[in-house]
């Protein structure tokens, strides 16, 4: 081991005393850096995976649509499905329209999809609440569990539906017949914005109820596993014509994604100013030692230390409460993580909150993922500004003349 | 020329336009023993910082073992340094974090990787200062006396060509000064190195087999006790 490499260890952890103060101080003041930084941003990504995941889920990886309406949707699947990516592909319609149940009536977004394929497509299967899609196909209706709630159906109630193609026909006196759907299940996404206002039928009535014949507005498509959708849109835009256009789900989102980016980046920001504030805490420590050893400092040069390497000796003392640090910080944000939910419940229990608060924030099940990479990310960073106190201390070091330092008292 | 140790000629230190001392001249040969005298603040530290290169001279020539070092570059001194020059100062000698064979054995890592025979030599240099068993303590447990001689210990652990022994045993009192000054000599006698003693005590100057003082910026010959 380099000389100062050994130096720089003993005088933080001291022959015959297990810690020097200063280490034990330093190395905790990293390491809850890296924990928080790390806890935080695990958390955060967790939370993040759910809500992409939950688009993923309700929308199907790519989107193709027209800017007018679809006339050969059957065609167009069967040219979507022969590339080996798509794993399946659901054609949809949709529109709004009234919706009444008893003297209730609200305007929801009314999707129409092939159910069969639309589960091979989406998640919608494992979103169901109550009931069931047995009898879906044969004039059933889904309602979004909100939307449910707001008007007070549940499943096996019937609800009448009026559409914009109804209403133009009032002008010729007719008496307009709602069409009449049995409400055959209730689904719940856990977000909100879904879950507000959104009516499912089968696509043949909603053709029907809009007057589309064959007509559809788009068809989503699932890909098989380990194709990125961004790269596939692309390469699928180039063989489809000029009036076609296939959207994967990030562009489709991409406003909420940039949300989603920045606010971990500024999360990322705020709590890094804890571990700067450690590292200035290591730098101004640092150099006070190096003040109280200016004589040892000329001890070493006379001994055939070179200042380069004096200096090392206190870059490395940054550097180590920096490695140690930060494998402490991760050792105990991945402990943290794994054991998030007893903890929470624990402070729970401690802090008597009660149970809506919780579900509210969907604290009850906290979502939390992490790499290797973010571990390594996390670490470097932390190690780096540790790095940057210790040259503080090391540049002190450079500016030392070595007889003037066996001078001092 | 003959093999002196180390040798300067015309030398001359100033500190911001004053001489410190100038046409400054001696050597020293393989075993000798030198002591060098002086009022206080009359330059002797900085005398035997300008000989081994802890400070550049302001004139004059300095050579170490024959070789002309005045205008080497820093990092061949630092390279030759510990093998030819060995310190013992008047405090503060040891590194606090480091027990006292930790200590002795800090001036081989710098200058090589530690090997067995140097702990075997570490401990045998112990046990011819009377310190035998003491490899593991804490050098804050340590009395003045017995750290200056653990000093002596570490400025002899790379067999240096020669001592430099700045006020060695100015914070001891007279009985145990007198028995560190013996360990020293004895040390320096049985391993072969010359010996720079920097001394306001008369009786210890005179031990030496020659003797300087410093005053008005010149160095003067005052005896060959040989
Ligand atoms: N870096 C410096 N700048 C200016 N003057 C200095 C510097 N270093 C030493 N001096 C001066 O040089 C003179 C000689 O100092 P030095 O330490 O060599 O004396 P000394 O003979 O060792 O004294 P003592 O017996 O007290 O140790 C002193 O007057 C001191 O103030
Ligand atoms: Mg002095």
């Amino acid at each position: 081991m380099k000389w100062y490499i050994y130096l720089a260890l003993k005088q933080l952890f001291p022959s015959g005393k297990k810690i020097s103060f200063f280490s034990a101080m330093s190395i905790f003041g990293v390491a809850l850096g890296v924990a928080v930084l790390f806890v935080v941003q695990s958390v955060m990504e967790g939370f993040q995976h759910n809500i992409k995941r939950m688009i993923v889920d309700t929308q199907g990886d790519v989107h193709v649509d027209r800017q007018r309406i679809i006339c050969d949707g059957d065609a167009l699947v069967k040219f979507l499905q022969s590339f080996p990516e798509v794993e399946a592909a659901a054609k949809y319609a949709y529109g709004f329209a009234m919706l009444k149940r008893g003297n209730q009536s609200l305007f929801p977004l009314i999707k129409g999809i092939d159910v069969a394929k639309e589960l091979r497509v989406t998640g919608l299967g494992k979103f169901i609440k109550a009931g069931n899609l047995d009898n879906f196909d044969c004039g059933g209706i889904i309602l979004s569990s909100e939307l449910a709630r707001s008007i007070g159906a549940t499943v096996g109630e019937c609800v009448e539906i009026y559409s914009p193609a109804m209403l133009e026909n009032m002008n010729s006196d007719e008496v307009i017949l709602p069409k009449t759907l049995e409400i055959s299940a209730i689904y719940e996404t856990g977000y909100h914005n879904v879950d507000k206002s959104v009516a499912i039928v089968p696509l043949d009535i909603l053709q029907d109820l809009y007057g589309l014949e064959n007509g559809i507005h788009g068809i989503s498509l699932k890909l098989q596993t380990g194709i990125s959708p961004e790269k596939f849109t692309f390469q699928l835009n180039d063989s489809l014509d000029e009036s076609t256009h296939a959207s994967s789900w990030q562009e489709m989102n991409q406003d909420l994604l940039f949300v989603l980016k920045t606010e971990k980046t500024m999360i990322f920001f705020i709590l890094v100013f804890i571990l700067l504030i450690s590292a200035f805490s290591i730098a101004s420590s640092l150099i006070i030692s190096v003040v109280r050893k200016t004589r040892e400092i000329g001890l070493l040069s006379a001994l055939g230390g070179t200042k380069k390497q004096c200096a090392a000796c206190f870059l490395m003392q940054g550097a180590i409460i920096g490695i140690i640090g930060s494998a402490v910080g991760i050792t105990a944000a991945t402990t943290i993580v794994k054991f998030r939910n007893s903890i929470v419940a624990l402070f729970v229990k401690l802090c008597g909150v009660d149970d809506f608060m919780l579900k509210f924030y969907s604290f009850a099940n906290m979502p939390a993922k992490y790499g290797v990479r973010d571990i390594f990310s996390v670490a470097i960073f932390a190690i780096g500004i540790c790095c940057i106190a210790g040259m503080a201390a090391a540049m002190q070091v450079a500016k030392i003349n070595p007889a003037e330092a066996l001078r001092n008292e | 020329m003959s093999n002196c140790i180390v040798e300067v000629q015309n030398l001359r230190k100033d500190f911001n336009g004053t001489s410190i001392f100038r046409g400054v001249n001696f050597r020293i040969m393989p075993r000798e023993t030198v002591s060098i005298c002086g009022n206080s603040g009359s330059g002797k530290t900085t005398l035997v910082n300008v000989l081994s290169l802890l400070e550049p001279p302001t004139q004059g020539n300095i050579f170490w073992q024959n070789e002309n070092v005045t205008n080497a570059n820093s990092g061949k001194i630092s390279q030759l340094r510990p093998k030819i020059f060995g310190y013992i100062f008047q405090q503060c000698n040891l590194i606090p974090e480091l027990n006292v064979l930790e200590n002795l054995l800090f001036p081989t890592r710098i200058i090589s990787i530690i090997k067995k025979s140097d702990i075997e030599f570490a401990k045998k240099l112990l046990g011819q200062v009377n310190l035998c068993g003491i490899e593991q303590r804490n050098v804050s447990t340590l009395s003045g006396g017995e750290r200056q001689r653990v000093a002596a210990v570490r400025a002899m652990i790379n067999h240096p060509k020669i001592i430099i022994a700045d006020e060695p045993t100015g914070n001891l009192d007279v009985k145990s000064a007198d028995a560190t000054m013996d360990m020293i000599m004895n040390l320096c006698d049985a391993h072969g190195s010359s010996l720079l003693l920097i001394t306001h005590n008369q009786r210890f100057a005179e031990r030496m087999q020659t003797s300087y003082v410093l005053g008005n910026a010149s160095l003067k010959k005052l005896s060959d006790h040989l």
